[in-house]
């Protein structure tokens, strides 16, 4: 394992630890959400970077490229389903305008 | 360096773990269910690196597609049945 590479697996398994540690530490939905919707895209991709320098075929960078750019557009979408859903199913409390009640 | 990465994620896979069992509403745990499965997308990666081969790295892909699917489904159930 070189060393870059190791680095931003590292990085990346850090983005995720702290996401993690943010849906323990929030006391509402949409603040858990928010933790947990962009950490660890965050550090998935910092992952793919760091998998796709140490490895270094084009097989897996492709496959890398495929990972992220997945994530980065189904993440923003299961989050703005469940945040729907989680708004009509539940009594949440929004700080000032509430652009959803109809 | 993959056992230092290998650590992080275990915690963070606890404190998503410890989400799903505590609840308290569905949505909680279909947010910490989604960031688990990124979890095992992370770890599936850091595996694939550490072994220098690219085998694991389809996997990858069917757990992030099962996971968007999922996390889709279970935000329809609860809406149509409510938290």
């Amino acid at each position: 394992m070189h060393v870059i590479p190791g680095l931003f697996l590292i990085a990346g398994a850090l983005f995720t630890m702290i996401g993690g540690i943010g849906v323990v530490r929030f006391n509402d939905v949409m603040s858990r959400m928010h933790a947990a919707a962009k950490a660890p895209t965050l550090g998935l991709i910092l992952a793919a970077i760091g998998a796709a320098i140490e490895i270094g075929t084009g097989r897996a960078i492709a496959a890398c490229v495929l990972v992220v750019l997945l994530q980065l557009s189904t993440s923003p979408v299961a989050s703005h389903v469940l945040g729907r859903a989680a708004y009509r199913s539940l009594d949440v409390t929004l700080d000032d305008e509430d652009d959803l009640a109809e | 360096m993959t056992v230092i990465a290998a650590i992080l994620l275990v915690i963070g896979a606890g404190a998503f773990l410890y989400r799903i069992l505590a609840g308290p509403t569905i949505p909680d745990r279909v947010v910490a269910l989604d960031g688990l499965l990124s979890v095992v997308v992370i770890g599936i990666i850091v595996t694939a690196a550490n072994s220098d081969s690219g085998v694991g790295l389809s996997t990858v892909l069917l757990v992030a597609l099962v996971a968007f699917v999922g996390t889709i489904a279970l935000a329809r159930f609860i809406e149509r049945r409510g938290g």
